[in-house]
């Protein structure tokens, strides 16, 4: 535990009073748990891996490898009830220069927010309103999206973003009765500019695929629970075709988003440019 | 003793995580993209009563209709049409016939022989600028109004006529160069119902260079050039940068050799001089979705302190004639002004927001606050508004002809 303890504290220096709490919460419950847990740390010793590895493989099953287009629909709820529903759709472009991806998103739904875009370029975000024909430059923490981030919608590189760490094994249930041992490690973030400081996630110790992360902010205060899931073939891949976001502060808050049309697209470069904006038309 | 009450307490934070994760794990979803639009059209319809406070006593009561419909369709491979207008009906008091304003917002065909590539032709709303209250390099804004619906900057650019250009785009990657030419259609503007109104927005030749291209990761400056043809070029210049996370900086400007404002209005040979306009100042966004920008506002042909009193205590018909003018330029009727603008989705209530903002004369010091709270249903909106001029009689906002003004709308999205 101790270990465990001290890798997430060199996860983040800069979160240290929140990891300090998270460490006396990891302390108390694994006082019901410390033969579980134990084991796994015995076996992420006994199998020494490459987090960042591991994490690379598991951005490869979230981001296929070219130019895609999918449709991502999110369905909000609060306490069990659903709340709105939204409509995007998604294009993305991974840049040669820094391998992040670049995404150009139309809101498709509901009405009053058909054809508007999100033009996301790193930090450079882009909003478009067509009946104004107003393109608004908004800072990355500005939610367009009710309760999920702007970056909870587009496609993120984290093993170019964050530094990983392994943590340990963990078995983790996505909701279908069927536990999978997973790679939990622990993600802090190489520079400033990212949505998250701290990231964990747990990551399917056979197949790669992600299957839960929580993402912390600078303070320590969790933002945010996701679980990746109800994977599928998808452009020559098994991927998620459902994440499942709890809001960290009221977590009666829930987000389900669910992908759809999956499709190599090629998207050219001048999709990606801010004057395209008031000329881009859905295909 | 008191570690093992840590440590339950702990553990029972724990077990309702896992709770609240089995449920929401259990939520059933729902069909991917069953609401997903085409996008091709979209139409907005709206009902507005209105009750004003009239500065000479009274209030007076309007009532209005609106129908804004956009559509934007691929006629061919490489061409899309683009069409948008809104009809206003205004009944003042009681009368039974209404006042019809319509306002063809664009009408222009588009040809795109290569994905860096763009000709459009037909009336075109080419808006510029990276600011929010005003905004001097939108050079294609003077006489573009109409009808004026609500005085929020939002909707000012929503509800105005575009321009009759040709228009060409080259993009590349970082940066893209446009080119616009608008020709002289025809003289003065005119109000009736239908009209298309060429002379506000075609009164002269005039052409626009633009000039973005991506400098570092965080900077993109766009430059633009504007000329009307017998008066000196214009120049401007938009800026944005990101301060940490939360904050974008902009700034907007435009210079240029041209008469004062006054004398355009009143029509005098004022020589010409040179004359600097800006708008500057950042927007800082909230974990919990509020939006609050600040903005600093200067029209150097505009008048300074000394003119703007001279002005107001000189002949009501010159007086009269000039805020007419900059109010249809969409200019500042004196050279600084501020402008706060707060806008908080969901913030009182989930699906209710805030919006508001007050403009500030920072010469004369009157004021104007407007407030809407809106609650959203999936495709209906219910918005209540309250505005107030406050000022002396003849100051920048007081001069208005109401005081306080509510406004009670409905809006259905199809």
């Amino acid at each position: 535990m101790c270990n465990r303890a001290a890798i997430l504290k060199r996860a983040s220096h800069a979160a240290r009073c929140g990891w300090r709490i998270l460490g006396l919460c990891a302390a108390a419950t694994a006082a019901a748990v410390a033969v579980t847990v134990a084991a796994a740390t015995e076996t992420a010793a006994d199998a020494p891996v490459d987090a960042q590895q591991v994490l690379a493989a598991s951005d490869a099953i979230r981001n296929p490898s070219r130019s895609f287009a999918l449709t991502t629909t999110l369905i909000e709820y609060h306490k069990g009830r659903e709340t709105d529903t939204s409509t995007l759709q998604i294009y993305a472009k991974a840049d040669g220069a820094s391998g992040q991806y670049r995404n150009l998103i139309r809101f498709a739904a509901p009405s009053r927010d058909v054809n508007k875009l999100m033009l996301k370029n790193g930090n450079d975000l882009w909003f478009y309103d067509p009946s104004s024909q107003a393109s608004v430059r908004i800072s990355p923490r500005q939610r367009l999206l009710g309760q999920a981030a702007n970056g909870d919608v587009v496609t993120v590189n984290l093993a170019r973003d964050y530094r990983a760490q392994l943590v340990g094994e963990e078995d983790i249930d996505v909701g279908d009765g069927m536990p999978r041992r997973c790679r939990e490690l622990a993600l802090a973030a190489v520079s400033a500019d990212v949505t998250y400081n701290h990231i964990e996630i747990w990551i399917d110790a056979v197949s790669s695929h992600p299957a839960k992360a929580k993402f912390y902010a600078e303070s320590g205060q969790l933002l945010k629970t996701a679980y990746y899931r109800r994977y599928q073939r998808e452009l020559d891949a098994d991927r998620p075709t459902e994440t499942v976001i709890i809001d960290g502060l009221d977590r009666q808050w829930v987000t389900i988003m669910r992908y759809s049309d999956y499709a190599w697209r090629d998207v050219p470069e001048s999709w990606l440019q801010r004057d395209y904006l008031p000329r881009f038309k859905p295909e | 003793m008191r570690v093992c009450i840590v440590a339950l307490w702990f553990l029972v934070c724990g077990m309702a995580r896992a709770e609240d994760d089995a449920a929401a794990l259990a939520l059933p979803g729902a069909d991917a993209a069953a609401n997903a639009s085409p996008g091709s059209a979209s139409l907005l319809a709206e009902g507005a009563l209105t009750r004003a406070a009239v500065r000479t006593g009274g209030e007076a009561d309007a009532q209005r209709v609106s129908v804004d419909v956009s559509e934007d369709a691929r006629v061919a491979p490489n061409w899309r049409l683009v069409f948008g207008d809104r009809l206003d009906v205004d009944w003042a008091g009681t009368a039974t016939s209404g006042q019809a304003i319509n306002t063809l917002k664009q009408a222009y065909a588009s040809w795109q022989p290569r994905t860096d590539v763009l000709l459009d032709a037909g009336r075109i709303n080419a808006r510029q600028g990276v600011a929010f209250g005003y905004n001097p390099t939108d050079f294609f804004r003077a006489d573009a109004l109409r009808a004026v619906d609500s005085l929020d900057p939002n909707s000012l650019r929503d509800e105005r006529l575009g321009t009759v250009m040709l228009r060409g785009v080259g993009l590349w990657d970082g940066g893209a160069l446009a080119a616009a030419v608008a020709p002289r259609l025809a003289d003065q503007p005119r109000a009736a119902s239908f009209d298309l109104d060429l002379g506000a927005t075609n009164p002269r030749a005039r052409w626009l260079l633009t000039l973005t291209q991506r400098i570092t990761a965080d900077l993109s400056p766009q430059w633009l050039l504007f000329s009307t043809g017998s008066q000196p070029p214009q120049v401007g210049l938009n800026v944005t940068s990101l301060v940490g996370s939360s904050i974008v900086a902009f700034v907007e400007t435009s210079a240029g050799r041209a008469p004062t404002l006054w004398a355009q209005a009143l029509g005098l040979d004022g020589a010409e001089s040179l004359h600097a306009c800006a708008a500057t100042g950042l927007t800082y966004s909230a974990a919990n979705k509020l939006s609050l920008t600040l903005e600093y506002e200067y029209d150097g042909a505009a008048l300074d302190r000394g003119a703007w009193a001279a002005a107001r205590d000189g002949s009501s018909q010159a007086y009269g004639r000039y805020r007419e003018f900059v109010l249809d330029q969409q200019e500042l009727p004196t050279q600084r002004a501020a402008f706060v603008y707060a806008s908080w989705q969901d913030g009182l209530a989930r699906h209710l927001d805030l919006d508001g903002f007050v403009r500030v004369d920072l010469i004369d010091h009157s004021l104007l606050p407007w407030v809407e709270l809106r609650y959203r249903w999936p495709q209906l909106d219910a918005a209540v508004r309250w505005q107030d001029y406050i000022g002396g009689r003849t100051t920048d906002f007081g001069a208005a002809t109401t005081r306080q003004t509510w406004q009670l709308l409905l809006d259905y999205y199809l």
